[in-house]
This record gives C-alpha cells, sequence and structure tokens, in this order.
C-alpha cells in the first residue's frame, strides 16, 4: 500500500517548520517571562496546523482516496512534533522555565492516543483493498 | 402530472441509479478497445454509450489514479499534440482478466436468448 502520498511529505515539511517556529517562540516568551504569550502561540500554533492538514488531506483525499482514517497524518505529526521536541532539549535550546519530563509525558500519553488510533486503523483494513474502500473503488 | 411525465422522470430516476457504478465499465472498454489518453477515454465513454453516460476528465483522473493503484491499469508516457507528454493508458493483465470475469458474470446474461427475446419482445 502507498503510504508516503506527496501531500503527506509536504505537510509533514510545514509541520517541521511550524513547530522549530512554535519551540523558538515558546523558549523565548518563556525565557524572556512572556508568560502570558505562550497561550496565543500555542493556540494560533494549534488552529494553522489544523489548517494545513485540513488542506493538504483534503487534497490527499482528492488525488487518492487511501482510507486511513487520518492515521497517516496522526504518525507524522506525533513523530515530528515529539522528535523536535526531544532535540529541542538535547541541544539546550529549551527556556529556564521548560522541564523536559513534560515532553517525555507528551510522548507517553498522546502515544496512547496514537494506539488506540492505531486500533481504529486496524479495524478498518478489513474492509480495504490496497488501502482503497471497497465500496468507493467502483463508484 | 400527466403519463409522460411520469415516465420521463421515473426513467431518469432509474437511470441515474443504474448509470451509478457503470463509468467504470465503461472505461475499462475503451482500454480494451486500445491504450488511449484522457480525452479520448471521455470522447470513447461519450460517443459510445450515444451520450448516456458523460464523465468529466478530473472524475476520469481520479479513477485512473485508483485503477493504477490497484495495479488493473498503468500508463506509459507519449508525445502529446505541442503540449506535454500525454499519458496512454491500458489495462493491466490484472485488469483484463478483471473486465472478463466481471463481462462474463454480469453482462453476458443480457446475451441469452431468453433473455434477448424477451428485450426485444414487445409488451
Amino acid at each position: 500500500m502507498k503510504t508516503i502520498t506527496k501531500n503527506l511529505v509536504l505537510f509533514s515539511l510545514v509541520l517541521i517548520i511550524l513547530t522549530i517556529l512554535l519551540r523558538y517562540a515558546l523558549s523565548f516568551s518563556l525565557q524572556n517571562q512572556h508568560f502570558n504569550s505562550v497561550w496565543l502561540i500555542a493556540v494560533l500554533y494549534g488552529l494553522i496546523v489544523f489548517v494545513f492538514g485540513w488542506i493538504f488531506g483534503k487534497r490527499d483525499n482528492e488525488s487518492l482516496p487511501l482510507y486511513d482514517i487520518g492515521f497517516r497524518f496522526h504518525v507524522a505529526t506525533y513523530f515530528i512534533c515529539n522528535v523536535i521536541a526531544e532535540l529541542w532539549y538535547l541541544l539546550e535550546l529549551q527556556s529556564d522555565y521548560e522541564k523536559i519530563k513534560v515532553v517525555h509525558l507528551t510522548v507517553l500519553f498522546w502515544g496512547i492516543g496514537l494506539f488506540i488510533h492505531f486500533i481504529f486503523y486496524l479495524n478498518t483494513r478489513k474492509n480495504v483493498i490496497k488501502g482503497l474502500k471497497k465500496s468507493e473503488i467502483f463508484e | 402530472m400527466t403519463s409522460t411525465n411520469q415516465l420521463s422522470e421515473l426513467l431518469t430516476a432509474w437511470e441515474e441509479t443504474y448509470k451509478k457504478g457503470q463509468l467504470t465499465l465503461w472505461i475499462f472498454l475503451s482500454l480494451k478497445d486500445g491504450q488511449k489518453y484522457v480525452d479520448e477515454i471521455k470522447t470513447f465513454v461519450e460517443e459510445e454509450s450515444n451520450y448516456t453516460m458523460t464523465s468529466e476528465s478530473q472524475s476520469l483522473y481520479r479513477n485512473l489514479r485508483k485503477f493504477q493503484h490497484l495495479g488493473v491499469v498503468d500508463y506509459k508516457s507519449g508525445e502529446g499534440n505541442k503540449g506535454p507528454d500525454r499519458k496512454y493508458y491500458f489495462l493491466t493483465d490484472l485488469g483484463r482478466s478483471l473486465l472478463d470475469s466481471f463481462i462474463e458474470r454480469n453482462i453476458n446474461l443480457f446475451f441469452n436468448e431468453r433473455i434477448k427475446n424477451l428485450i426485444n419482445k414487445e409488451i
């Protein structure tokens, strides 16, 4: 099954850039004690990622309607966000107010969410042929 | 409502349902006729179906991408008219077997003598 599509790659590239910008903005704001702006940055990041996910996801479906209930995009988002967060600490770019424990906990709890998504994804496999929903192949 | 209007409405409603899923058969038939690029497939489908089937190029591309992904259709690039290369689609071995099996199980029924007579019989 084709899993890595052009739109998934483009979404991942945009997400990498956005996530690096987020980490920089968060660490910068915290280090300079602009605590109120942290919420704004996080919400803005969430909204922008959602919009890009929507756009690239829609294009991806129009190009080839792989029936994966968003699992591929979720996996990409999980790895990009968490690898960048872990690297941020590894490279010691974080502010004095950020704790590595929060990143590890995010990996853990989000990972549990991702695993549950995976179970649902596996459940869809009986209705597909090469990733395409049987009922939509010859519509 | 006059009976002519009712007939027309019922016929349209039946045809709308009947045509769903038929595009695949027409696409495959056009490719059985020989490799074609999208505009040629579109023309074949429309002309050979007496314009009862119409399809947008976008819809054809989407379907062809799905069929290619499934391995029933493939393409090779060929020269276009002045512009960029065209994708000439053709049925793969799997596609030909699929079409033959489908025709044998679902289309050949209509060539059975009894059914042919019933279709031609005036009520």
